[in-house]
């Protein structure tokens, strides 16, 4: 986050307040507003909340320069044998966690990717987790030509719908995916095990709403987008250190159907084949567009006011 | 005189009524959509008012507007906006709206300088101020009511012979939009030194209901002729360091302050912009089936010709009638644009009721045909582009079939307002007066 410059700041308000005495003409107001703000970090071209959440792709994006699957993959086991050291060997005492389904809901350009999750756990029961408040972490790295609008998740989180939300990666949102680069899309929930402690076959839906790149072009019309599974956490809080986020783990991943479907998105994309007849076309189109406007201009008047003399 | 008199204060009545009621609009429909955006899924605000208040509020706490992605107006713009974070979220709403009631008084203001009686004046004024795409266009949180605005009051400016303020709201303007800088050559043509004297109101050409006036093809000719080898002329060099001055010290402070952002986001991204995204112009999907690719300088030439040529016939055919050569150049700068979305049509829409007095067009048939054609053209584009967003179906083609009818439903239209427009410069030459008087003499 870039700091306000002061100098700056005592400029703008001299001026704003000059411009509102002038407006209002010197009447007194009271007044109160919420202020909710993006920052764009400048260096690392990476979108985030003003949010207190700590990301864990946030320190991904500072050590990795490359969305690699493998990078990710390296990161993620360096990230978990760090923490929760005790219970990484103990599959048995770890949360339980099942993907029932994936499914994009829409036609256009603007679709929902509902991911259903089953989670099972017994935080309480392990003396070594002293947890009372849990929060299921969603990390979707998305293709190519397929982005999160921040200003969207920023919507939702506003509306209670994600406990934080935050999008790393890319976020021009106006690029074509061949100009643009991965994105990657972080959501925090909070579920409710502090009362009792534990969840037992809590089923949590995420919906994400995502937006289509304009694809390359291809001869068949149509470009494939591809979604994998996301990668799922589970993070534990203590309630001696409140701000401390002490435990994280990965669920152990069961599935119904064993791993679940790849989901596909078919982006309408320019047909190559085209380029020459648009190209024609539109120029022809624009020139005589020009030549009726230009023809109108020098001959048109005229004749009007020919008419109009003889008429009278 | 008692009769004209009470005629008078009817229209009179007549407008404030038709301001009162216009107002009243606004206000329900701000918040009206106060409303639909808590409650509905579908916002009434637009996304751009989102995007204005955000960086306004980064102003605010002394940060850069351009922290804000997709913000790429002027900071000027944030800086007006700054109270929607202190009073209220809606205030950049009044503001707009409150604009647009100005617009209103504006348009009447010029046809009444132009001698337009006073029971026509209403009617183009109600053109505007009930137009169902510019009311909802203040009120959603769009700023180009303010812009509008700015160029009418340029034209008032002229017209009352106050080429100083006009030099200075025209600097302003072009740093706040880059694009009412097509109405430079046409300004400084008018400011013809037949008509700017020293300490003297230019003369005003007056309305009259059946104006034959002589329009023949050498008489621009002659004019552009005469105003190019008198081109400086004391005024047009005193119009050109005032507006050039103001412009260049808006953007010299805004560089000052946001450096680089500033001028890539408000100033570069608006000249050099090609979206490969749908959008209504014709050279969307051209420009998307060659975005691979850089264009060649031949390619970039042959796209800027059709708008160089027109812009430039129209500004040797019509400069004179300011006005009108403003509301031509406008819809045609539109039209040929390489991005073009529908809030850019709000920019000739605020130009047409003052040119609607010198009018032939039959309402019945040619007015209808040509809002008809192109409100049709338009929701045939809007259809495609349903289709293609929003229904997931490959129909570039058709959307940009669809793109070239649309233009040729803007070239319709503005043939149709040219063909069908009573010629009638703004200003009375002094040699024509003088012309006249001695014709009176004789």
């Amino acid at each position: 986050m870039m700091e306000a410059q002061p100098g700056r700041l005592i400029c703008m308000k001299f001026l704003f307040m000059g411009c509102l005495i002038f407006f209002l003409g010197g009447r007194s107001f009271s007044a109160s507003g919420e202020v909710n703000v993006y920052v764009k970090t400048k260096d690392s071209n990476t979108s985030t909340f003003s949010y207190s959440a700590k990301y864990l792709f946030g320190s991904y994006s500072g050590r990795y320069d490359s969305m690699l699957d493998s990078d990710f993959q390296d990161f993620k086991f360096k990230l978990l044998t760090s923490s929760c050291k005790v219970l990484q060997n103990d599959v048995e005492l770890q949360p339980r966690l099942a993907i029932l389904q994936r499914s994009l809901i829409g036609e256009g350009s603007h679709r929902r990717l509902v991911s259903s999750i089953r989670y099972s756990g017994q935080a309480s029961s392990i003396p070594e987790l002293p947890a009372y408040l849990c929060r299921l972490i969603v990390v979707e790295r998305l293709p190519f030509g397929v982005f999160a609008d921040p200003f969207e998740l920023q919507n939702l989180v506003h509306h209670k719908v994600f406990t934080e939300a935050a999008v790393f990666g890319d976020t021009n949102l106006e690029l074509p995916s061949f100009l643009s680069n991965r994105t990657v899309v972080e959501i925090h929930m909070d579920l409710g095990c502090n009362s009792s402690g534990h969840v037992e076959g809590l089923e949590i839906n995420i919906v994400l709403p995502l937006h289509a790149r304009y694809p390359p072009l291809e001869d068949g019309g149509y470009s494939t987008v591809k979604l994998n599974e996301p990668d799922i956490f589970m993070n534990y809080k203590t309630e001696q250190k409140p701000h401390n986020w002490v435990c994280l783990l990965t669920p152990t991943i069961e599935s119904d159907k064993g791993k679940t479907d790849v989901l596909v998105w078919n982006v309408p994309c320019g047909i190559k084949a085209h380029t020459g007849l648009v190209t024609m076309v539109t120029f022809v189109s624009a020139l005589l567009s020009t030549l009726f406007i230009v023809l109108t201009s020098f001959y048109g008047s005229n004749a009007e006011v020919t008419k109009d003399l003889k008429e009278s | 005189m008692l009769i004209s008199g009470s005629k008078s204060a009817m229209a009179a009545i007549d407008f404030r009524s038709l301001m009162i009621f216009s107002a009243i609009l606004r206000v329900l429909l701000i918040f009206y959509g106060e409303w639909q955006d808590t409650h509905m899924e579908v916002r009434y605000t637009d996304v751009d008012y989102l995007v204005f208040s955000d960086a306004a509020s980064l102003m605010a706490s002394g940060k850069s507007p351009y922290q804000r992605s997709t913000y790429r107006y002027s900071p000027l713009l944030a800086f007006l906006l700054v109270p929607n974070s202190i009073i209220h979220r809606s205030w950049g709403k009044f503001l707009f709206s409150a604009t647009d009631l100005l617009i209103g008084l504006f348009i009447r203001t010029i046809l009444k300088l132009r001698g337009v009686p006073e029971s026509l004046c209403n009617y183009p004024v109600l053109v505007w101020l009930l137009n169902p795409f510019t009311f909802t266009i203040g009120t959603r949180g769009n700023c180009e009511p303010i812009v509008c605005a700015m160029v009418l009051w340029i034209i008032i400016c002229l017209m009352t012979g106050n080429m100083i303020q006009a030099a200075l709201w025209y600097g302003l303007v072009v740093h706040f939009r880059i694009y009412p800088v097509i109405y430079a050559i046409p300004i400084i043509l008018v400011l013809d030194p037949t008509v700017f004297k020293h300490s003297q109101k230019p003369a005003l050409q007056k309305w009259t209901s059946s104006m034959t006036k002589s329009f023949e093809s050498s008489a621009s000719l002659c004019s552009l002729f005469h105003a190019l080898t008198n081109l400086f002329t004391k005024e047009r060099i005193l119009f050109g360091l005032i507006s050039g001055a103001v412009f260049f010290f808006c953007t010299g402070l805004c560089f000052w302050l946001y450096r680089w952002e500033f001028l890539h986001e408000a100033l570069l991204y608006h000249l050099t912009r090609t979206d490969p995204r749908h959008n209504f112009s014709l050279y969307f999907y051209h420009i998307y089936l060659h975005y691979e690719h850089e264009f060649s300088v031949v390619e970039k030439l042959i796209s800027f010709v059709p708008q160089l040529v027109v812009q430039l016939v129209l500004i040797i055919r019509f400069a004179q009638d300011l006005p009108f050569c403003f509301l031509v150049q406008t819809v045609a700068f539109v039209a040929f644009n390489k991005v073009m979305t529908a809030q850019y049509f709000v920019w000739f829409f605020c130009l047409l009721p003052i040119i609607l007095p010198w009018t032939n067009m039959r309402l019945r048939w040619e007015g209808i045909s040509c809002v008809l054609f192109w409100i049709g053209a338009q929701s045939h584009w809007l259809m495609w582009g349903y289709m293609l967003e929003f229904k997931g179906r490959n129909v570039f083609l058709q959307l940009w079939l669809a793109g070239i009818l649309f233009l040729a439903a803007n070239t319709f239209a503005l043939v149709m307002i040219i063909y069908r427009h009573r010629y009638s410069p703004m200003f009375e030459h002094l040699r024509s007066s003088n012309s006249k008087n001695a014709r009176k003499l004789q």
